[in-house]
């Protein structure tokens, strides 16, 4: 490896450092916000480090990393994603019981994981950075010793690691019917003629991202960990880790073109329709706010997924949006429930909810931002997003798709709403448990979470221009 | 000498990999869901050196140890999970864990 290369995998030297050292000092300083600060740095110095990063590619580093404009835009928006994610754990987690600084370190190791996704292109890579994200999720997600954290934790491991051992299998079989494990040589190679071991072979990697993604019909496990998880765990998992896994499976279905095996489009088109009915209408019968987000997040697995399908510079320039668009809106709505919850519980019934609006004005505001735009409404992000998405669908003519989208887009907006009208409508008659206080980096960061989904929604040139260099990769 | 083919090892590579599948869906004690999990990640281990020795190439094996190490790591961490369940609840049946539904 060459200087270059180096340069070239920096961001991932930089989270890899940021973890050690991390777990280095938190061997002399455990103080809670030494530690939170320790780790905002290595995000913010990892995304600093793209601008180097950037003027070395495009590069192949080794045959497992290709540095592109594919790669370091969502390298990019996995890390500020993360970055996200601590300011609003800070505030959640403070006065917590037990110590707190390996919550952060474990929420480096999980961002690094994530970021090799971004940039792999190899079998081995894409193992590792799965692994390495989904181990990290089973710490995140048991950390507290919340009523229901465990189990969550135990579930999730259970299916991720079945999902595991259903990728490598598939992985196998598809090194054995081709002899590489390199995206671009199975690009050439399956293009000879799919035998039955390839077939195979992608099966069973379509049932394990399915299994990652909660994409339906693998999706039973989302609420419960969703519920369980902590808030702003549940973000983490909802954005990073799903987000993760979709750039590399977006990135190796267009690179190999495994689209066209078999009846594989037929497949992902099934997943694709499954995921937004069921997600959709799962939604409207919960009664706790983060089992409803679960949902959604189910569902806009749903919508990204007609993106991929329609494939193409328009199909990845609108499912990086969709990404974009999606991760603001999610982490906000999982970030405003972290805000809003207390050292003992969780506010999580919609009931509880009710008169919120007049005791935190401001909060109240940008959580419904942040569900207007996961419902699609104009002036946010999602509504852009799903104008993509939409375009490209019809640009393939995926009617089928598109209809698909439209309906679930009218049947999701019902759920939003009514915990819209909770907050909005005014509180029963006894009075309600004190708020805790608003901390202040959870605040800073849902502030600018609702500023760029605002900006994202009336301005998208600058993401939509870097977009287009990181779809011309394909 | 004869050699044995790589489809052999494949499908024993197969068989392990669906005998753990089953464990996992049958069993009820956690701790024997996690070996079966262990099964078939080891089954998938065994796949990628039948697929090594079929190119006569190293990756399968370099791939093998990529997920013996990982499955081990998943393992402590979930061992460490199932024994915080255990210490709260007093038991290991899977059917127990249910308190989220919805």
């Amino acid at each position: 490896m060459s200087i270059a290369d180096f340069i070239a995998v920096l961001p991932i030297l930089v989270l890899t450092i940021a973890a050690v050292a991390a777990t280095v000092l938190a061997a002399f300083r455990t103080g809670h916000a030494f530690n939170a600060a320790l780790a905002a740095c290595g995000f913010v110095l990892a995304l600093a480090s793209l601008a180097p990063a950037s003027k070395a590619a495009p590069r192949a580093v080794t045959a497992l990393f290709s540095v592109d404009a594919y790669s370091l835009f969502f390298t990019g928006l996995l890390l500020g994603a993360a970055l996200a994610v601590t300011l609003l754990s800070y505030g959640y987690n403070a006065g917590r019981e037990g110590g707190l600084a390996e919550f952060y370190i474990v929420l480096i190791i999980g961002t690094l994981g994530a970021i090799v996704l971004a940039s792999s292109v190899h079998f081995a890579s894409f193992f590792l950075g799965l692994e390495i994200l989904g181990v990290s999720l089973y710490v995140l997600i048991a950390y507290f010793l919340g009523p229901h954290a465990n189990e969550a934790s135990i579930k999730y491991l259970i299916l991720a690691g079945v999902a595991s051992s259903f990728l490598v299998f598939g992985m196998a079989l598809v090194y054995t019917e081709l002899g590489t494990m390199e995206f671009s040589r199975i690009a050439m190679r399956a293009g000879a003629g799919a035998g039955p071991l390839l077939f195979a072979g992608l099966a069973m990697i379509t049932v394990a991202a399915g299994f990652k993604l909660a994409a339906a019909p693998f999706h039973m496990w989302a609420p419960d960990v969703y519920e369980g998880a902590p808030a702003p765990v549940g973000a983490f998992l909802a954005s990073v880790s799903k987000g993760a896994v979709a750039v590399i499976i977006l990135r190796y279905f267009l690179q190999t073109g495994s689209f066209a095996i078999g009846p594989f489009f037929t497949v992902f088109t099934a997943i694709a329709v499954a995921s937004m009915f069921a997600g959709n209408i799962l939604a409207l019968f919960q009664k706790s706010v983060k089992r409803t987000l679960a949902y959604s997040s189910v569902a806009h697995i749903g919508y990204i997924l007609v993106a991929f399908l329609a494939g193409g510079r328009p199909g990845t320039v609108a499912a990086g949006y969709y990404l974009a668009a999606y991760f603001v809106s999610i982490i906000g709505a999982f970030g405003a429930v972290a805000l809003l919850s207390g050292k003992e519980k969780e506010l999580d019934s919609i009931t509880e909810y009710r008169g919120l609006a007049w005791q935190r004005p401001w909060l109240a505001g940008a959580f419904t931002a942040m569900l207007l735009s996961l419902a699609g409404m104009p002036l946010t992000a999602g509504f852009l997003g799903k104008l993509f998405v939409a375009g490209a669908g019809v640009g393939e003519d995926l009617w089928f798709l598109v209809i698909a989208l439209v309906v679930n887009s009218a049947i999701s907006v019902y759920y939003y709403l009514r915990i819209i009208i909770a907050l909005f409508s005014p509180a029963y008659g006894e009075a309600a448990a004190p708020l805790p206080g608003l901390p202040l980096a959870g605040s800073v960061a849902l502030g600018t979470l609702t500023l760029l989904l605002v900006f994202l929604g009336v301005y998208p040139a600058p993401l939509l221009s870097l977009l287009e260099k990181a779809a011309a990769v394909f | 000498m004869a050699t044995v083919p790589a489809e052999y090892a494949l499908g024993l590579a197969a068989v392990l990999f669906a005998l753990g599948l089953t464990g996992v869906l049958v069993r009820r004690n956690m701790v024997y869901v996690l070996m079966s999990i262990e099964v078939m990640l080891n089954a998938a281990g065994m796949a990628f050196i039948a697929a090594g020795y079929r190119w006569a190439e190293p990756d399968g094996q370099v791939m093998f140890v990529f997920i013996l190490s990982l499955a081990a790591a998943e393992v402590s961490v979930a061992l460490a999970v199932i024994f915080r369940f255990f210490h709260r609840t007093g038991t290991l049946d899977v059917d127990k864990a249910s308190s989220l539904k919805g």
